[in-house]
């Protein structure tokens, strides 16, 4: 069949299609970027008050109060930087804190070197069964020099959620930190994180810190000595998202009272709370968001007064994915977890007693995150298409693609701000402009690859298909690794 | 029509948006780059006296008198580092700073910004009133502990924590539980902690509050600084609070405290239908107590199915000496009782 005979018909259903969805997605459009625009200002508020606080800190040293922390380390696979990040971890500035580290049945070296680098001995240690775990434990190490609060568990490969478990077992402090093995802690960070469970120490569960990229940065012994930009844009736009996510998303959110995602790469938590809700559930894709969702059903559940706070100081830098390949499965992987997870908990929704979770939170996400790519691919798809068939006034959609993506820059550029005011961890000049251009890029491909990888996630997951965890392949950038 | 006017000015009005903000971004930072370059400039001339006052090698006070002669910009610039310094530094250069604020009329000025109308002028005012010891600023600064603003109730118990005076206990520990205007607990607890031995009493008070952080905080504070008084309080609270926090922070501080009879108190509490954080607790606290009547529970929860609560158990026994080790015989093949005697003797090996 040739074009003239195709294009009648496309045509109509063109101009049918474009006229069903015009005034829905008009509504969708005026909703998101309101509700964005409420989130900023919200953030904004949130930021003036944190400012102050900033403004007229005094030293907490965490002396009286401050509880002790166990940092969960699940490790896979991480010969190449375990010794550095474990050293690190156990320099942090804090009071009382361990390192729980559980080699997730490594293939590599990594219990090797930490056997070598803090001379383990093993411990006929029996781990308590409070959270559940199917793998078989190997055994427990400790440090032998009986000072170092050190302890490494060798258990059966059998993902990161069972590793965590098993840490969480492990653990002997009150609260539990899950971080990523690869993950830099700022030297302060634990202090800042842990203040609002000092603060209020009856009422507060989970708290979550703000992580940065860290790639491009220079990195020396664990520690970062030099923030810098990233050298490529696929992590330089990465760090854009970051910066919205974390300064705008989830500060917004915690001024609401309706924080429902600690990310997974550095979440803190009290150890009794996550233990009686079970821990993580290792056959949940976003099990770090279904964790915290757990949280809010329980203590509702039970009519308890609590709190999830979200503290902006960067408490966590991380290495993001430098390939499109990577970031593909990364997204993908979030997206399906966002989608599991919302689907389990939808019975909190529109329910009065779950409160702003369920009231603004829970459909937030239901309708701006889970739904948004759905409707940027019909737009991805259909304005092209009209405008090729000549349906549509091209410069009235033109100005409407300007008008959609110059609200996206205005989105990540109220996120600079912010970050320049409060925090302007970023020295040079030129970070700015490659700042202010990568948020401009986001929207050309970047963009919309993201939006096809994140229907692939849901795809998938509705066709029932098993989740292959990809392999985050790390660059490496400690100057002082072996 | 209406439609496409609407378009173009939402997108001119969004743009115009973004054009506002990179040029936001771009002042933040050139103002603050230039008010670092000025401050260090103008602090440039003061820097060797205001060093040698801190590093307490001005015997003769004359660096000392020579930064009482700033005026203008350079004072308020040199009081901003001068309040820094005092954060850090004790004894005779720090009063000799303290007499430069007060030669430039900086405590007399932060007495009066307590009642400014700017949140962070009042919190800074407080502050500077506890680093320079202005003992008479006492009723005031117990007054902003009821401030609107939690920044400048923190600072006013920072400050008179800085002060030490007993006197401003009570209130600090009943700011606590305001409503709506609750004094975070981290700093009244580090406040109370450097207020000395008066405080016992209040403390004993405040485990009677009817806020679960305000009796959290006594609690802690009374097993921290070893306060008898308020002992049949805190076995009050392990044995009837309704916040299980309090309970552990009760039974840890039992254990410092505690007497002999206590043992049966923690002991209570190690039971199975007790929650298993709060068992753990009150084992520590027997280890802690270190009192040989808890021999006979400890050695009852080698057999707890819980390893952690053996494992604890066994240590405490361990740690109470010949009888507790003595109570292990039988248990040697243990995992737990093997655990605490590795633990202990790599511990040992290495003190």
């Amino acid at each position: 069949m040739s074009w003239d005979g195709i294009a009648p018909g496309l045509r109509s259903f063109v101009v049918w299609a474009m006229d069903v969805s015009s005034v829905p997605i008009l509504v969708y459009f005026v909703l998101i970027n309101s509700s964005l625009l409420l989130i900023i200002l919200l953030a904004y508020l949130e930021f003036r008050a944190q400012q102050r606080r900033r403004a007229t800190a005094v030293s907490w040293q965490g002396a009286g109060l401050a509880p002790g922390v166990s940092l969960l380390v699940p490790a896979y696979n991480e010969e190449a930087g375990i010794v550095m990040a474990v050293k690190s971890f156990l320099t942090l500035r804090y009071p009382r804190h361990e390192v729980v580290v559980v080699d997730d049945g490594s293939s590599d070296e990594t219990f090797a070197r930490l056997e070598a680098a803090f001379d383990l001995v093993q411990v006929p240690r029996e781990l308590p069964h409070e959270i559940p775990v199917r793998a078989t434990v190997l055994g427990i190490f400790v440090p032998r020099d009986g000072r170092t609060r050190l302890v490494v568990v060798r258990k059966e490969n059998s993902g990161r959620s069972e590793a965590i478990n098993v840490a969480i077992n492990a653990a002997s402090e009150p609260l539990v930190a899950m971080i990523d093995g690869d993950s830099i802690l700022e030297p302060d960070g634990l202090l800042h994180v842990t203040r609002p469970f000092a603060d209020d120490p009856t009422r507060m569960v989970a708290t979550g810190g703000a992580i940065r990229p860290v790639n491009g940065s220079r990195v020396v012994s664990g520690r970062i000595v030099r923030v810098e930009m990233p050298q490529t844009w696929i992590p330089r736009i990465q760090l854009v998202e970051y910066l919205r996510a974390f300064l705008l998303g989830r500060t917004g959110w915690s001024r609401l009272g309706g924080l429902i995602l600690i990310s997974g790469a550095f979440g803190l938590f009290r150890r009794d709370v996550v233990v009686e809700v079970g821990g993580l559930d290792p056959g949940s894709i976003g099990e770090d968001f279904e964790l915290v969702m757990r949280i809010h059903k329980r203590m509702r559940d039970q009519g308890r007064d609590y709190k999830v706070e979200f503290v902006p100081e960067p408490v966590s830098w991380t290495e993001v994915p430098v390939t499109a390949k990577v970031l593909r499965n990364q997204r993908r992987r979030w997206h399906r977890g966002l989608w599991e997870t919302l689907w389990a908990y939808r019975g909190m929704l529109f329910r009065r007693k779950y409160g702003r979770v369920g009231w603004v939170a829970l459909p937030y996400y239901w309708l701006f995150e889970l739904i948004a790519p759905l409707l940027e691919l019909f737009g991805i798809l259909i304005v092209p298409l009209a405008l090729v068939l000549g349906v549509v006034n091209v410069p009235f959609a033109i100005l409407f693609l300007v008008l959609a993506y110059g609200y996206a820059v205005l989105v990540t550029l109220s996120a600079m701000v912010v970050d320049e005011w409060a925090f302007h961890k970023h020295d040079r000049w030129r970070a700015i402009w490659q700042t202010i251009a990568a948020s401009v890029l986001e929207n050309i491909g970047y963009r919309q690859a993201t939006v096809w990888w994140r229907l692939e996630g849901w795809w998938s997951s509705l066709r029932g298909k098993k989740h292959v965890w990809g392999v985050m392949t790390r660059t490496g950038f400690d100057e002082g690794a072996p | 029509m209406v439609g496409g006017a609407l378009l173009i000015g939402a997108t001119v009005a969004v743009l115009g948006g973004c054009l506002l903000l990179v040029v936001t971004v771009v002042v933040v930072r050139a103002a603050r780059h230039s008010r670092t370059r000025r401050d260090q400039m103008l602090l440039s001339p003061l820097r060797a006296p205001l060093i040698t006052v801190a590093s307490g090698e001005d015997d003769d006070g004359s660096a000392a008198e020579q930064l009482t002669w700033a005026t203008g910009v350079s004072r308020t610039v040199l009081d901003g580092n001068i309040v820094q310094l005092l954060t850090k530094i004790r004894g005779v250069p720090a009063e000799q700073l303290v007499r430069v604020l007060e030669v430039h009329g900086a405590v007399e000025a932060a007495v009066a910004d307590l009642t400014h109308r700017s949140s962070v002028r009042r919190a800074r005012a407080a502050q500077l009133l506890g680093l320079a010891q202005a003992g008479h600023t006492v009723p005031l600064l117990v007054e902003a502990l009821r401030d609107e603003s939690v920044e400048v109730r923190n600072s006013a118990a920072y400050a008179l924590g800085l002060i030490g005076d007993a006197a401003a206990a009570g209130p600090v520990l009943a700011a606590i539980g305001l409503p709506d205007r609750g004094l975070p607990a981290a700093t009244a607890a580090e406040a109370l902690q450097s207020m000395g031995v008066g405080i016992s009493e209040v403390l004993r008070e405040g485990l009677g509050d009817e806020n679960a952080r305000t009796r959290m905080v006594a609690a802690h504070l009374s097993g921290q600084r070893s306060f008898t008084r308020g002992l049949p309080e805190l076995r009050h609270l392990l044995d009837h609070d309704t916040d299980l926090t309090v309970r552990e922070t009760c039974a840890a501080a039992i254990g410092r405290l505690g007497r002999g009879e206590d043992a049966a108190v923690l002991a209570r509490h190690t039971l199975a239908d007790e929650p298993l954080s709060l068992r753990r607790a009150c084992v520590q606290a027997l280890g802690e107590l270190g009192d040989e009547g808890a021999v006979p529970t400890l050695a009852v929860l080698l057999d707890d199915p819980d390893p952690r609560l053996a494992e604890l158990a066994a240590s405490a026994l361990i740690e109470l000496g010949p009888e507790g080790s003595g109570a292990l015989s039988g248990h040697e093949d243990d995992p737990a009782v093997r655990s605490a005697r590795l633990m202990a003797s790599l511990q040992k090996a290495s003190a």
